[in-house]
Parts: structure tokens; C-alpha cells; sequence
């Protein structure tokens, strides 16, 4: 059995950790995550309270779980909707080729200009802050990051000469990209899509952050962070938790994505 | 029917294949010879409607007398897998890792033929059988990996009969294979052209396996089909001296060649290289290369002569000794 690369490992427990903790929400926490209590507010850790508590008296831990869900599943969403689209332009663009490839190509280049961060927030500004908006927003900035990553893999399958036996055989494009190109696309795809996990959990806190994401109560890393701004001097502990709960997140799901990378593309290790 | 007139495939200033002819009738057996970049897999892929979108094609097509110069991708697309067949070189690559093998071969059934799931089955079972695979109903369900080169290649043919086509192009379909399994593919699309009258375009540079496989044979060099005869007469006295050279350099394993001390001789060989495409010279596109080259070969292109009965070839030389 192959080594498997150390960032995988690394990537993997860290993802599994947050994953976990986001899993185990749904079921328990320790406290109501709502649950306020004025008069225990700025509580140091505790054998009750883990972690302390917020301005208000809420249990931290309970609120970095369930914000862990809440940025799992809008990470989720928007790398499966983008995931989706992106790929299938992709497809669609390596299938026909010619002047729809590059019209499709040109188009993704476009959106590669602007800075993903910054369009997402222009996105959510535009369409009103909420949650919804905030995951159509991230959808899109991932559609061109997928649609390249797609088109590249599916151009190089298409040489293949299962392809041209396809072909011969008299199946159509269409059929040909869903039976053949796909599944032999699905390595890099799959890669691509925990690279951007990490970058979609990374944007949700950003908007959140701005108020463009998740609205209060619900909870988040992102909210958190701006609402423990205020009381840096105060209580710098309560920005410190969620700050590393999003390093935790974003570098595990970046390591998981890089091990997997040099896993499913042999050539790359060769380089190291 | 398949009728192809003067047809020559273009890259620019290349020139890939020169006005060929040919016509192949139900239950032809028909080889073509020749080395890389002789043209012979782009006539393939011309018969196939599949010649690479930067080429350009002059001359006619026929197929059953319907001209296809005007015919769509998806024209094609219907013709395909029905009236004409293709396997290929290596039949690893031309099977798809991540399918099962009895998908790859129930998909043009489903489509074409618009067979349900169930009756596909049944019929890529038979087909298994027909090419002689030993356990049909467990091999459908495997991956291309878990198959031995001969067997990936009978799925491959029984893919490519899947639709019952009435022509079925092998591209070097043994050239992947050692000796025995490839002397057992050959018998197997011998056989199966015979029982469905199909007939077999079959492409290769062993001169052994198309001895075997075809009835008649097509020379080609350069792009241009140099000469064309019955099989067996065209091997026994070669007109062309491209042929000549070509029948000179197979290696015999009876009678190894000694020099003059009884020692091993080289095998003798054809003196230079192919020239690219464009490099090819304007007359004869053997000119440069032919041992009995004339001083206006490789300006003028040589005529048809005939060699014999049904025998054709094109070369100066020939021209000149039928006219003395």
C-alpha cells in the first residue's frame, strides 16, 4: 500500500473535526445556542461552559457548532450548484468546441477577472442580504472555476481512442460526454470541488462578516467575528474562537483537496 | 456498397491521401498495406465520416449510391455502427476504463437499434459468444483491466458487429497482440465476414496477417494506393517496387538471409525514410526512395498500368516496359 501524502492525512482529520462538530449540532449541543444569560456574560471557561461565554451570555461552543453546520451547508449548496453548472458548460464547451467553446471560454476568463471575493459581495449587496443570496452569490463565482477545470480534463478525454471507438460505434456527442467524458473527468472535478469548498466556507464568513450572509440568530463564524470586533479589548478571546474555527476549516478542506490532487494525478508527485 | 472516386484528403499543403479509388462490395475481403503515414488509417477514417475537422476532402464518396459529400455529423452519426464498423489498434485504450464491457457494448444497441435494457443484453450476450468469448454472462459485467489483450479485442469486434454493419474496418487489429492470439483474430474476422457476408476492410502492415485475412490487397505509400490486385498474386510477384521492397524486408524465419561467409545477414531494407507529408515529391511519391527510379519519376505522376489480370499499379517503370 502507497504512502498516502501528509496533507491528505492532516486535510482529512481536520475536514473530519469540523464536519463532526457541524454532524453532532443537529443532534446536540451543549447549550441552546440562543440561550442568553446577561448576567454570565464574558463567563470564563468552565466545566458549563467550555469555552466561556459571549456578551450575552451564550455559550460559545454551542455557537461554533452550529455555525460549523450552517457553513457546511451553505458551502455544500454552492459548490454542488456551481460545481454543477460549471461542468456542464465545461462539458458542453469541449463537446461542440469551435466558437461555443470560446464564446463559453471567454466568458469564464471574464469572470476569473474579477476578484472572487469582491463579486460575491457585489452579488449579495445587490440581490439583499440573506442567506439564500449569499449561497446563489458563491454558486456563481465557482461556476468558472469549474467550467475551466471541465472543459481542460474533457479536451484531453476526447483524444482518447475509447472515445474515437465511441464514436465509431455512431454514439452522439451528448451521449459520449455523459457515458465517457464524465466519469473519467471526475478525479479532477472532485478535487477542484474540496478546493473550493474551502474558499466557499471562506466567502460565506466573509459575507457574513459584512451582515450580507447569515441574519441573526442564525449563527456564524462570520457574524461572530464582527460582532466580537467591538469587544477586542475587551474580550479578544470571543474573535479568536471563530477565527480559528475558520483557519481550521479553510485549511483542511485546502490540504484535503491538495492531498487528493497529488493522490489522483501522478505527475505531480513525480515533481516533488 | 462503398465507392470511393479520386478521393484525396488535404492538410493545407499536405497531402494525406491522393485520388483514390476503391469499391467494396458485400463480403470483400479487402487488405491495405503500407507504412505509417501511408494514408491508409485516413482513408479508414474518410470511410468513416471521421477524417480530423482540418483536413479537406475532394473527390467523391458513395456509400449504396448515396454521395456523402453533403452529409451531416449527424447523417453520420446514423450510419455509423449500422453500415459501417470500426476496431481499432489497441484495444486497451479503445475500451473505456470506468465502463463495464457490456455497457460499451449494449450502448450502441440501445441507440441505434432502440433495444430495451434487457433485450441489449441478450444481445451483447450472443454477441460475446459469436466472437468466441469463453463465459459471456461474467464478462459483461467486468472492466476493461480484468481482460487479456485478445479477449478486450473480441469485445471490441463484437462491439464494432453489435449493429450488424455491412462493412467492418480493422485498423491493425493485431498489431497489439502476440503472434498466437493475433493469428486467432484474424481466423475469427475471416470467419465472421464470411457467415454475415460482410465485407472487411482490413488495415495492417503485417503482410502475414493480410495474406491470411484478404482475398485482395491495396499497396499504398505516400498517400497514393501504388498498386492493387488479388492478394495472393500481388504477394507472389509484386509489380510495384515499393511492393517489391516491402515483401523484401519481412524477416523469414525459415530461412535466415547469410552474407557471402555464411554469416548473418541485415534484413534487407527500403533506403531512407518516409518524407512528411509535404516533403512528398510532385510525381511518383516513391521517387527519392526506388531502386529503379527514372529520372522523370518524381516530376510526372505515373499512370495506371495493369500488370496482370484485375492487377493494377502505378509507377513509370511498369508504364515503360508495357509499352516497349
Amino acid at each position: 500500500m502507497k504512502r498516502l501524502p501528509v496533507n491528505l492525512l492532516i486535510g482529512a482529520a481536520l475536514v473530519m473535526l469540523v464536519i463532526g462538530a457541524a454532524a453532532l449540532s443537529l443532534i446536540w449541543t451543549p447549550h441552546d445556542y440562543t440561550d442568553m444569560n446577561i448576567r454570565g456574560k464574558f463567563g470564563p471557561p468552565s466545566e458549563t461552559h467550555w469555552l466561556g461565554t459571549d456578551q450575552l451570555g451564550r455559550d460559545v461552543v454551542s455557537q461554533l457548532m452550529a455555525a460549523a453546520r450552517n457553513s457546511m451547508a451553505v458551502a455544500l449548496a454552492a459548490v454542488l450548484i456551481g460545481g454543477s453548472i460549471g461542468t456542464a458548460l465545461g462539458l458542453l464547451a469541449s463537446a461542440i468546441g469551435g466558437w461555443v467553446e470560446d464564446l463559453v471560454m471567454r466568458i469564464a476568463d471574464i469572470g476569473f477577472a474579477f476578484p472572487a471575493l469582491l463579486f460575491a459581495i457585489m452579488l449579495a449587496a445587490v440581490f439583499g442580504p440573506s442567506l439564500t443570496n449569499a449561497i446563489l452569490a458563491i454558486s456563481f463565482i465557482n461556476i468558472p472555476v469549474f467550467a475551466r477545470v471541465a472543459r481542460a480534463s474533457a479536451n484531453q478525454i476526447w483524444t482518447r481512442e475509447y472515445v474515437t471507438a465511441a464514436q465509431a460505434a455512431g454514439l452522439t456527442r451528448a451521449a459520449i460526454s455523459r457515458d465517457h467524458i464524465l466519469p473519467n473527468i471526475a478525479a479532477p472535478i472532485i478535487v477542484q470541488a474540496t478546493i473550493e469548498f474551502a474558499v466557499a466556507i471562506l466567502a460565506e464568513a466573509a459575507l457574513s462578516y459584512l451582515g450580507l450572509g447569515a441574519q441573526p440568530p442564525a449563527p456564524s463564524w462570520g457574524r461572530m467575528l464582527s460582532e466580537a470586533q467591538t469587544l477586542m479589548y475587551l474580550a479578544p478571546q470571543l474573535a479568536i474562537y471563530p477565527g480559528l474555527c475558520i483557519v481550521t476549516a479553510v485549511l483542511g478542506f485546502g490540504l484535503l483537496g491538495d492531498g487528493l490532487r497529488d493522490v489522483t494525478d501522478p505527475r505531480l508527485v513525480r515533481e516533488r | 456498397m462503398f465507392d470511393l472516386t479520386n478521393l484525396s484528403v488535404h492538410f493545407g499543403p499536405a497531402t494525406a491521401l491522393r485520388e483514390a479509388s476503391l469499391t467494396i462490395r458485400p463480403g470483400d475481403r479487402l487488405g491495405i498495406v503500407g507504412e505509417s503515414g501511408s494514408g491508409k488509417s485516413m482513408l479508414a477514417l474518410c470511410l468513416m465520416g471521421m477524417a480530423p475537422e482540418a483536413a479537406t476532402l475532394s473527390g467523391t464518396l458513395t456509400i449504396d449510391g448515396r454521395d456523402m459529400a453533403e452529409a451531416t455529423e449527424r447523417d453520420w452519426q446514423a450510419l455509423r455502427a449500422r453500415r459501417v464498423a470500426m476496431i481499432f489498434q489497441e484495444p486497451m485504450a479503445a475500451l473505456n476504463p470506468l465502463s463495464r464491457v457490456g455497457d460499451t457494448v449494449m450502448d450502441p444497441l440501445r441507440l441505434h437499434l432502440g433495444l430495451s435494457k434487457q433485450a441489449a443484453r441478450a444481445r451483447a450476450l450472443d454477441l460475446f459468444a459469436e466472437v468466441g468469448i469463453p463465459d459471456p454472462a461474467a464478462r459483461l459485467r467486468q472492466f476493461p483491466h480484468e481482460l487479456s489483450g485478445g479477449q478486450r479485442q473480441r469485445v471490441l469486434i463484437a462491439l464494432a458487429l453489435a449493429c450488424d454493419p455491412d462493412l467492418l474496418i480493422a485498423d491493425e487489429p493485431t498489431t497489439a497482440l502476440d503472434a498466437n492470439v493475433a493469428l486467432r483474430i484474424t481466423d475469427l474476422l475471416v470467419r465472421l465476414s464470411a457467415e454475415r457476408n460482410m465485407a472487411l476492410l482490413f488495415i495492417s502492415h503485417d503482410l502475414a496477417a493480410v495474406a491470411r485475412a484478404t482475398s485482395d490487397i491495396a499497396v499504398m505509400y505516400g498517400g497514393d494506393i501504388v498498386e492493387r490486385g488479388p492478394t495472393r498474386a500481388v504477394l507472389d510477384s509484386p509489380a510495384h517496387p515499393y511492393t517489391r521492397g516491402l515483401l523484401g524486408a519481412r524477416p523469414s524465419a525459415t530461412s535466415l538471409p547469410r552474407d557471402a561467409n555464411g554469416k548473418r545477414a541485415r534484413l534487407p531494407t527500403i533506403p531512407g525514410t518516409v518524407p512528411g507529408m509535404a516533403e512528398l515529391p510532385k510525381g511518383c511519391r516513391f521517387a527519392g526512395r526506388c531502386p529503379v527510379e527514372l529520372p522523370h519519376c518524381a516530376s510526372e505522376r505515373p499512370a495506371l498500368t495493369k500488370p496482370g489480370p484485375d492487377r493494377s499499379a502505378i509507377c513509370h517503370v511498369l508504364s515503360q516496359e508495357v509499352s516497349a
